[in-house]
This record gives C-alpha cells, structure tokens and sequence, in this order.
C-alpha cells in the first residue's frame, strides 16, 4: 500500500547521463556524490515500485523495500541504508555497483541488503532496467541455484512468492513443509519410535498401578 | 428469607458440588466410569487441552532461559532463540503452534459441554470455571502476542488495547473515564512501551499460569468427583473404566497428537503465514504498516468489529460472556436437542468467520 | 606362535569343540539342555542378580553381533558422533548392570546353603570367568575409548578371515592386552558351551515374553495362597518392567536424537566471531533507538521548544514524523501558504499511526482501518471508521538567533513579523503548552 507515488527515473535518461559522465571523464568521486546529489535532488524515488506491485499482486502478500533495500522505507532519505547517510566509501561502493551493467560483476551497493545485491549481479543493471516492465522475467533470470537463507526455496521462488528471501523461517508454508519434512526425516522417524515407545510404557506403568489396586 | 437459612443453603450448595465422602481415591479414580456413546469424544477435548497446556509450560519454561521482556532486547532475543540456540526455533514454533491448538480444543471443549449438557447440577462449578479457563486462555493468547515486540505485535496489542477505551463512550458521566484508566493502567504508560511490556510479561509469565492452574485444579476436581456426564438422553449401555481403558485411549492420543504438533513445529515455522514486513523490529516512529490483524483465534470478534457498530459488538460479547457464565441455570431445562442445535449454529458461525472473516470483511467494504 | 596359537587354533578348537559337544549333549541328555532351574532353592537373589545380568548381557551381545554381521551398517552408526557417544555410554552402563547382577548371581552362589547343595564346580568357573570377561570389556571401555568405532577395523576383518578360512592376525597384533584378553577370553566361552550350563544359550526363552505369567509353586495349600498372591504381584511387576523398558528405550532414542539438543539448548550458543559482530550490531541498532527515544522523552519534558525541521525540508506531497509533547506520532508538512502545516498522526479511531503520503484529493491514510484525513480540515471522510478529526498542532518558527518569525495558536490564527524570504530559513518547532508545563 505504501507505494512511492513520486516519479521514477526513465532508464534511457539515466543511462545517457551515465554515458555522458563516463565519456567526461570525471574522478570517480566527483562522478559519485553528482550521481546521488542529481537524484536526490530531481528524481527522489529511485526505488523501483513496479516490482513491489507485480509481487504483491502476484504474491497476494504485501511487501515492502526492504525486500531488495536496506531500510524498509526505500534508498531515499537519512536514515540507516539510505542514500542520506552513506560515507564517502560508501558512496564509491553505490556508484560502482550503479554501473554493473552486464552481470557476473561484483556488486556491494549500501544500499542494497543481499537479495538485492543479487539481483544486480545476477542479471545486471540493464537487464534489470528492461524487466521494469516485465517483472515476471526477473524470477526466470534469477535461476533456481541461488537460495541466500538456505531455507530450501529458491530465491527466484521467493521473490514470486512475496516471501523474505534472507529470512529462513520465512516462506510458503507448504513449500517449507515438504522441504523441512525431508531435511528432518531422522528426527521425525527417531521421535515416532520414541514416542510409541514411551507412551507404550506409560499405558504399561498404568497397567501396573490399577493391578496393585485390583488387589 | 432469614440469614441462618442463607447460609445454611449455600452450605449445601457446596456440599453438594464437593461430597466429602467422595472424596478418596478409590472413587474418583477406580469407580468412575466413562459412558461409550456417539458424542464420547467429546469427553478426550478437555484432556488434549490440558495436555496442550502443559506442553507451553514446558516449551514457556524453555523460552524464559533467553527472552529478555525491554523494548530494545525483546525482539532480538526472540531472533537470538530462532537462530542460534539449538533447538529454538523448534521450541519457539511449539510455543505458538500448541498455543493455537490449546485454543481451538478449549472452545471446541466449551461447544462439545454445552451440547452435551454437562453443566446441569451437580457440576455448574465444573462449567463456570471452565468458562474462566477460556477466558484466560484467551488472555494468554492476547499477552503473548506483544512478546516478540515485532511491529505486529505492537500494532495489534494497541489497537486491541485502545479499544477498551472505546467502552467509555456509552458510560454515563465519571464512569465514562473508567476504560480509560483501564486501558492505561494495563499499558503503563501513554503509549504501548516498556511498561507495557513488562505488564504482559508478568501477566503471561506468572500471573496468568498461576491463575490457570488453581481453576485447573478445581476444575479437574469437579470433574473427577462427579464423573463424565451422561452426555446423551438416553442412558448409555455401554461404559468403559476410566482406569485404566479410558486413561489408556487418552494417553495414545496425546503420543499421536505430540507427533503431529511435533512434525508440523519442525517443519512449518509459524510465522510464515504473515507478510514478513509485520515481522520486523518495532518501529516507534514509522507509520503503522498495513494488513495488522489479531490472531486468527481473535477474528471471530475481530472481523465484525471492522463491519458493525461498536455498541453492536460490546452489547453482544457482555451477552455472550452473561449467558456463557449463567448457562447452567439458564438451560437448565433445554433438551440436548435444543442445546445440538445451538451448538452446531454457534460453531457455524465460528467456522465462517474465521475461515472467510477476511473475504466478507472485502465484500462488506466495497 | 603364542598369537597363533590362541587366535587361530583355540578359535577353530572351540567352535569344533562347542558344535560336537552340543549336539552330542542335545541328544544324549536332552533335559540338562538348559541351566537348572534355582527359584524353587532361593527367589529373592534370583531376581535382583538374574535380570540385571540378563537384560545387559543380551543386549551387550547383540550389538556384538550387530557390530561383526553387518560392519558396514555399524560403521555408519558410529561414524555419528552422537550415535557413537550413546552407544559407548549406553555399552558401559549396561556392563556395568552386567556386573553387578553377576556379583550378585556369585554371593548367591557362594552364601546360600541350599543353592551350594547343587553348584559344580564348573557353575563357579563360569561365574568367574563371565566375571572376568565383563571386567575387560567395561575396562576396554574405559581405556580404549571408542571400541565400538574401530572394532570394524580390527576384530571384524580378524573374524570374517576366519569364518573364510584364510586367517590373518594382523590387523589384531598390535592390539592392547585387555582387548586381545577379551578375545581369548570369548573363545575359551564357545569351548566350554557344552559342558556347562552356558548351553542354554540354545534354548534362549524367548517365547516367555509372549506367553501368559506362570508361576512354578509347590504343591501344598498354605504355600499356594502365599504364591497365588507373589503371583499377582509378579503380574504387576511384569507390567513395570514393561514400562520400565518402554520409557528406558524411548528415552534412549529421545537422548539419541534429542539429548543433546536439549544439552545445548541451556549450554547456550557459541557464536562465531562474525556471528557475534552482527548481532552485536543489531543489538546496538536497537539500544540506539531505544535511547533516542528516551533522549526524545526527556527533552519534551526539559526545552520549551522542539525543533521539528527546517522549514525548506517540508513539502507539501510528503510529511515529516515527528513525536508531540505528549510522546504521540505527529506529521509536519508544507500548506498551500507556504507555511508549516502539523497535524497528529495518532488516528483517532483506534490510535494507529496514519501514513505520511498526502495523495491527490490531499488526504492521508490510515492503514489500519482505511480512514482518510484532509490534512487542511483535519477531518476524516464519510465512510471511515474514524469519526472526529485529527487534532493541528501550534507551532512557531525561529531562526538561527531564536528570535521568533512566525506562530500559529491552537486556534489556527498566524501571527507572521517578516516576509517570506526571511522564514526560508527558518527552523519550525513546536511549543510547549501551559497544560504540558505543569
């Protein structure tokens, strides 16, 4: 419900202005700290909501940024994981990860929490730009390898089912059933001997007790 | 009506609820008898809630060694238990999944009870202090709920909690004030904070199990006194030894449903079913986030309170709590007929709302 | 020489020995084939010295079976550390049960007269040496820990040569003396099987544990009341023996899979150091929060002014949360003037915290309940559950001096002294009240 209602960056401007700063050669910083200074100033969304809307559509659980963010309230702002409070460093690692076009390349964005990390370097910035439209395509980019909580459901998985993809206890209940059933089929069986064995006991200590005072 | 005849008739009342004579071993345990009929198992609700009970005794006692009740340790101690002390989160998930089932089979108890007609004399003190059971298993549910102190929790403890105060406004004059010191004292403070955290906790970790165990205590007194009641109209011809075939079926059953809770604790963590926003720390200063509900044991009231008008639902629950209290005198002369088809109208209802309190709750908005 | 001798040629001799002397026995006194009976003689030991030894030696030799038999299934049993530590604890308690039955079974022996009436000499080296055999192998236990892992490279490979008749010592040889004693010592029981009342090793009653309790009494009145009542008394104890292996065996598989579960569950977690960093940052993060919201308390309670944001930070599409002077959510936002607009976010309805998202018709959300509040009037819509309206807040704007620019009263009347240039860069707070000075 909380969707940010402000406008988003058109991707072929954000890549032209990219374009243009890299062919200017500016320092790396100086690139940086523009970069952040532009959107914070003109485009202060630079969340990207139609992947919030398709989940939670998709999902019928609600959502929020911090699915792929840091902080639950999106990239903008002042707070932890917000591009307000980034240190110099920092803001190196968000640029660096700005440009991570193609993927396979390393991605640290602060920003980003591990899923959304991921996903950049995963499928890359222009990819991810193009499923903007389409963000039904981003599980299938995704693979079925990836699963960050190792709770047994693909990450890719999780991101369709509108479940915290960094949260092992968190998933489709009956997914995570079948999945821990399996992992846990020793304790299980383990418990069900015991069990029968100790009630097995109990109803023979009963027994005993109402023998003693049949007498 | 003199004040020795007075006293000389409640004397007898209790007389007669507790006979003294019956009061031994030998016939509480070794004569009673259970009736075999199609309503007998209704007669193992009430042990599989006591044996739900004991198991949050156990797994509470197991929590209790790591939660820490401050705002700022609560939900980092409840994540601590989930993700690194061996076992937790096993132990955590028991906690709540056996809270869930230790309600369900306290109402279905009180529905099974009140169909059978097992409230008439000798035992109103068996049925009233069942009904205060219910409720504090209730209370238990409701406490507990604010202890992961996760934006949920808080959110839905401080809507729940203000609308008590909600009652004030159909108190005429200085009464009109009362819920709100209620309200206020159960919350400490002017908002859901630390105070109230440690008002829940105490409640939760003490008071409450103190309470549920003394009315057990009687409870299961009554109970063993007087024998299972006859349940059907016709006398049944059957009967079986309480001990030790009835005691027998009781115990299998509780191993079978151990496994069960134990399989499903282990495999489907409880909190999946809610979007994982609502699990998140509590934020004091960010905005309520969407989709705060009770638990689903709460949306039987939870849901008409969003449609109807709130006089509605308060008249209707101080009925409700009347007439579940009064019962053993207000049916005293319903036929078991009369009490099925109440029972079987009240669990309707109970079904519906819970199940699809959600969809109609949509279809009544828009 | 000595090493062949007793590994290779005592085997061979005791098995040969044990197979024909048995057979010849069985046919020869077919009712010696078991161990004579002593309950009539003496009960009272019989019981506390028969069953202790019989429970554990039976299960001990089981799982010496077990371990020789199928050496690969067992070396996946001990492969599991805790599968291994529970057998190993459960082997030397159930010698040590061994043990003191056969104790018991000796004094027996050796301090009833009406018992000593029928005991051999043979019945006496068997006690020893039963003695002795148990002896080594709870000292085995002790001093070479782990016998049940590394026997499926020892004494498996040494056995199985020899029932393939290609005997190799050498994975024996280098064995410690308690453990090659012990071996010696199981061969020298097969050779003296059938010459002594170890032959009802054969004759295993297996079939008492299914059939109904019997009771051998002797015939006469006064002793068949007695027994008739021992009789009933040994049916209940029949049942609390089967509870006590019920609930013993339960809790063996629950100590198995969850004893040490449970162990480390009040051990208590040992993080790594990385662990331990994250959630040390996490509890901070909290402490942090938790002490803003205190400094934040304590402030209301010590300034007569808050400073709730610079006035160019507010805007009109999006507001600011701030907390009032009675500790409630409040939301700063720019009005249509210009100047600040602050209104409480506590919902009226049932206390949530309304969203901070003005949206086209210039209302905010509550979630809880779908009520929308114009921020200018304060009032909630037709529809929602909410009925009064939210509550403005007065405030003031001062610059950098604390001179006052600008105020608005709890009535909504504005008082401004400077144009608009001038309030740009003031800061707005809010005032504390009378009511809240008091």
């Amino acid at each position: 419900m909380s969707f940010s209602n402000t406008e988003t960056v058109e991707n072929s401007k954000d890549l032209k202005q990219i374009d243009l700063k890299l062919k200017t050669n500016l320092s790396l910083i100086a690139f940086a700290s523009s970069l952040a200074l532009s959107f914070m100033t003109a485009n202060p969304a630079q969340a990207y909501p139609e992947y919030q809307a398709f989940v939670e559509k998709n999902s019928k659980r609600s959502i929020n940024c911090a699915m792929c963010h840091i902080n639950e309230g999106g990239p903008v702002g002042n707070s932890k994981g917000q591009i307000g409070s980034l240190s110099e460093e920092e803001l190196k690692l968000l640029s660096k990860a700005r440009i991570a076009f193609e993927p396979g390349s390393d991605v640290h964005s602060p920003i980003l929490n591990e899923f959304g990390n991921k996903i950049i370097s995963a499928v890359g910035k222009k990819k991810f730009l193009e499923y903007k439209t389409s963000p039904e395509k981003l599980a299938a980019a995704l693979g079925n390898e990836s699963d960050l909580d190792t709770d047994g459901i693909p990450d890719a998985q999780e991101y369709l089912d509108g479940t915290d993809p960094l949260n092992k206890f968190h998933g489709e209940p009956v997914k995570l059933f079948w999945i821990n059933l399996n992992r846990c089929k020793t304790h299980v069986i383990l418990t069900v001997l015991a069990v029968i064995s100790i009630n097995f006991g109990l109803l023979s200590l009963v027994k005993g007790i109402s023998s003693i005072k049949k007498k | 009506m003199s004040l020795n005849s007075v006293i000389n008739s409640t004397f007898q009342f209790v007389k007669d609820r507790f006979p003294v004579e019956k009061l031994n071993y030998h016939s509480m345990v070794e004569k009673k008898e259970v009736p075999v009929h199609k309503m007998s198992w209704g007669y193992y609700t009430g042990g599989l809630t006591m044996f739900f009970f004991m198991i949050q005794v156990v797994t509470g006692l197991f929590l209790l060694f790591y939660y820490q009740p401050t705002v700022s340790e609560a939900n980092v101690s409840v994540e601590y238990i989930n993700k690194y002390v061996a076992g937790g989160s096993l132990i955590r998930n028991m906690h709540a999944w056996s809270s869930s089932c230790m309600i369900f089979c306290a109402v279905l108890h009180l529905l099974t009870a009140f169909a059978m007609k097992s409230f008439v004399k000798p035992r109103e003190i068996t049925w009233i202090a069942g009904v205060l059971l219910l409720f504090i298993t209730f209370t238990f549910g409701f406490t507990g709920y604010l202890l992961p102190w996760n934006q949920i929790a808080v959110n839905a403890t401080k809507v729940g909690l203000q609308s008590i105060e909600y009652i004030g406004e159909y108190l005429p004059g200085q009464l009109a004030d009362v819920p709100r010191i209620i309200r206020e004292t159960f919350q400490g403070e002017a908002s859901v904070g630390q105070s109230t955290l440690g008002r829940f906790y105490a409640l939760h970790v003490v008071i409450l199990p103190l309470t549920l165990v003394s009315l057990l205590g009687l409870h299961l007194l009554s109970v063993q006194i007087h024998g299972m009641s006859q349940g059907v109209d016709k006398p049944a011809k059957k009967s079986e030894k309480f001990m030790s075939i009835f005691i027998f079926k009781d115990l299998s059953l509780w191993a079978f449903i151990f496994l069960c809770l134990f399989t499903v604790s282990m495999c489907i963590p409880f909190e999946s079913f809610l979007p994982y926003p609502l699990l998140a720390p509590y934020n004091p200063l960010g905005s309520t986030p969407a989709g705060i509900k009770p638990e689903w044991y709460f949306f039987f009231v939870y849901y008409p309170l969003e449609m109807l008008p709130f006089w509605v639902i308060l008249l209707a629950s101080m009925i409700l709590v009347g007439v579940l209290i009064l019962t053993p005198w207000i049916f005293k002369g319903a036929s078991r007929k009369t009490l099925g088809f109440l029972t079987i109208l009240a669990s309707l209802y109970l079904v519906v709302m819970t199940i699809f309190g959600e969809q109609i709750y949509e279809l009544f908005k828009h | 020489m000595t090493n062949t001798l007793l590994f290779i040629v005592l085997p061979y001799l005791a098995v040969f020995a044990c197979v024909i002397g048995s057979i010849y026995r069985t046919r020869k006194e077919p009712m010696s084939y078991s161990s004579l009976s002593s309950q009539f003689l003496e009960n009272h030991g019989l019981m506390w010295g028969s069953l202790p030894w019989h429970l554990g030696i039976l299960l001990i030799l089981l799982a010496h079976i077990l371990a020789f038999v199928c050496p690969g299934f067992w070396q996946t049993l001990t492969s599991n550390q805790v599968l291994l530590l529970s057998i190993e604890a459960a082997g030397f308690g159930l010698s040590i049960l061994c043990l003191v039955g056969l104790v018991i079974l000796a004094i027996r022996r050796l301090t009833s007269p009406r018992i000593q009436a029928v005991t051999t000499p043979m019945d006496l080296f068997v006690i020893a040496l039963l003695l002795a055999q148990v002896a080594l192998g709870a000292a085995m236990a002790v001093h070479c820990k782990w016998g049940s892992a590394w026997c499926s490279g020892t004494t498996t490979p040494y056995l199985w040569s020899l029932l393939l008749f290609q005997p190799d010592l050498s994975t024996i040889e280098d064995l410690p003396l308690i453990a090659k004693s012990h071996i010696v010592c199981a061969w020298l029981f097969i050779l003296i099987i059938p010459f002594s009342r170890l032959i009802h090793l054969f004759a295993v009653p297996l079939e008492y544990l299914f059939r109904p309790p019997q009771n051998v009494v002797w015939n006469n009145s006064r002793k068949l009341k007695e027994e008739c009542s021992a009789f009933v008394a040994e049916d209940t104890r029949r049942h609390f023996l089967k509870a006590a292996l019920g609930i013993g065996f339960g809790a063996f598989l629950l100590s198995v899979g969850t004893l040490n579960k449970v162990f480390n569950f009040f051990f208590g977690p040992r993080l790594s150091k990385k662990e331990e960093t994250e959630l040390m940052e996490v509890k901070l993060a909290h402490l942090e929060s938790t002490v803003d919201q205190r400094k934040l308390e304590l402030e209301r309670q010590a300034s007569n002014y808050i400073m709730v944001a610079a006035l160019s930070e507010l805007n009109q599409s999006s507001g600011k949360y701030f907390i009032d002077y009675q500790m409630q959510p409040a939301i700063a936002f720019k009005g249509k003037d210009g100047l600040p607009l602050l209104i409480s976010a506590k919902c009226t309805h049932l206390g949530c915290t309304v969203g901070n998202k003005v949206d086209e018709q210039g209302r905010i959300l509550c979630p809880c309940h779908v009520s929308y509040f114009n921020i200018e009037t304060g009032q909630p819509n037709a529809e929602a559950p909410a009925k009064a309206p939210l509550g403005h807040l007065s405030w003031v704007i001062m610059d950098e001096r604390g001179s006052i620019l600008a105020s608005r009263n709890l009535e909504g009347k504005t008082a401004c002294s400077v144009n608009q240039q001038a309030l740009a860069n003031g800061k707005v707070y809010i005032a504390k009240s009378q009511e809240d000075k008091t």
